[in-house]
């Protein structure tokens, strides 16, 4: 099957220039991809790329100022580590009733103030229990100089608290606390030449919206310079930045993984086992239009695609490569 | 109370499949795929892609309803491919591309890393 090269002569595919890197966050520009594309990669980064995060509470004892439902909330948001959470289950995959150590690590926090004044109680307080998936995830990000990590609560003299935490592997549409990031940076077209932006202003738009600094990477535009009617988006001025439970660059290999396997899931669906008799192109049209159940089966009939869809270049051999999905071992519901 | 499950955004329940499928029997070479559990991430990315195949004359996509997860991607080609034929070779072209997206910022990490170290000494 032939079919173009996409983007107007760009047949290079997508490059990446990092302009800073930390043990934090990561700058880069992307370039060469369009719009759609650069934005899905945002929006898996976003929201779908699996983290761990207390999520059941069983408070023993709460004598502090604060109500547990309100430390309850304030423990789901603690960073932890999620290196190599791949190998923790996701508990609605797990053969456990409710939580076990294949699906989730276990923390408990005991604090008790014995003297005056105030007593801080710290994420390097929530202890870790063994035995855990592996000897990174749950563990309490620090990064201060102290460390000390996240500020729980505070308690005086004769207060308490006892809880037992349970971290859980989720992504963060279920709920923002599994956000792997902070922040996504993302900027294109920074003299806004596209006039995709329509600035709002008192007097001046020009001194109003300082150009950021993105605009150095990019032309002026001139004075009374037209628009460029048929311009495309980009570069993308890209920013990822850790809450501290994965590296940043972690966080952006997660993501193209998250959107290959979605991919993946879709190409397994329409391309999969159950060939359709309409594969061969002209076959489709007359057919009734109940689609895929209405399809009969030719005995073996492949498309050329389908010799290529085993050991391509996201997955491992012959075997299906969309087995693994993101949301745990089964791929059986894709 | 009656809140759904947050996670029925993104996992199929019972039998639902992710994708399914009718053709338009209006219009020739014509389809329209419902993509359940999903969301702008993909068919914005799938919608936008197939624009660019000669052989695709209309593509778009619409959620049918913001508290649905799911949405339709219609999809009119030439007749020298199926529709979903078409989106098959989208999501194999994007997923090269992320592929090579992949090898590109490992590339670029490691020498940013390269870069980082000596400047430290
Ligand atoms: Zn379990």
């Amino acid at each position: 099957m032939d079919y173009d090269i996409p983007m107007d002569g760009e047949d290079t595919g997508p490059t990446v220039t990092i302009r800073e890197a930390s043990p934090a966050a990561v700058d880069f520009i992307l370039r060469h991809v369009d719009l759609a594309f650069a934005n899905s990669l945002r929006r898996v980064i976003m929201s779908e790329i699996p983290t761990m995060a207390i999520d059941l509470v069983e408070v023993k004892k709460n004598t502090s100022v604060l109500a547990d439902e309100f430390i309850c909330h304030r423990l789901g948001l603690i960073p932890l580590n999620s290196k190599s959470v791949d190998d923790v289950l996701y508990t609605r995959d797990c053969d456990c009733d409710q939580y076990c150590e294949n699906c989730s690590v276990t923390l408990s926090l005991y604090a008790r103030c014995t003297s005056d004044g105030v007593m801080r109680v710290f994420a390097r307080d929530l202890v870790p229990q063994d035995p855990r998936a592996n000897e990174w995830v749950g563990v309490p990000v620090i990064k201060d100089d102290n460390p000390d990590g996240a500020l729980i609560l505070k308690l005086t003299k004769g207060q308490e608290v006892e809880m037992k935490c349970i971290a859980k592997k989720g992504i963060a549409k279920e709920h923002a606390k599994w956000a792997p990031t902070a922040a996504v940076g993302f900027e294109y077209d920074p003299w806004n030449k596209l006039k995709h932006l329509d600035y709002w202003y008192e007097e001046s738009a020009k001194d109003e919206w300082p150009v950021s600094r993105n605009g150095e990477w990019e032309d002026q535009p001139q004075e009374g310079e037209g628009v460029a009617l048929d311009g495309q988006p980009g570069p993308f001025y890209v920013n990822v930045e850790t809450v501290g439970g994965l590296e940043p660059d972690v966080i952006v290999q997660q993501g193209i993984k998250v959107l290959q396997q979605k991919l993946a899931g879709v190409i397994q669906e329409l391309a999969g086992g159950d060939n359709q008799a309409e594969t061969n192109g002209d076959g489709f049209g007359p057919r009734s239009p109940e689609g895929p159940s209405g399809g009969y089966d030719q005995g073996g009939y492949t498309t050329p695609f389908d010799q290529r869809g085993g050991a391509s270049a996201w997955g491992g051999g012959g075997m299906t490569p969309y087995g693994a999905t993101p949301y745990g071992q089964n791929g059986g519901n894709w | 109370m009656n809140a759904p499950d947050r996670f029925e955004l993104f996992i199929l329940g019972d039998g639902e499949k992710k994708v399914t499928w009718n053709l338009d029997t209006r219009v020739p070479n014509t389809a329209i795929f419902t993509f359940n559990k999903e969301d702008h991430t993909l068919g914005h990315l799938l919608s936008s892609r197939l624009h660019k195949y000669s052989y695709v004359q209309f593509s778009a996509y619409i959620i049918p309803h913001p508290l649905l997860p799911s949405f339709d991607l219609r999809v009119t080609t030439d007749g020298s491919v199926s529709p979903k034929d078409a989106i098959v070779q989208a999501c194999r072209d994007i997923v090269g591309e992320l592929d090579q997206l992949s090898r590109e910022f490992t590339k670029e990490w490691e020498l940013k890393k390269i870069a980082n170290t000596e400047s430290r000494n």
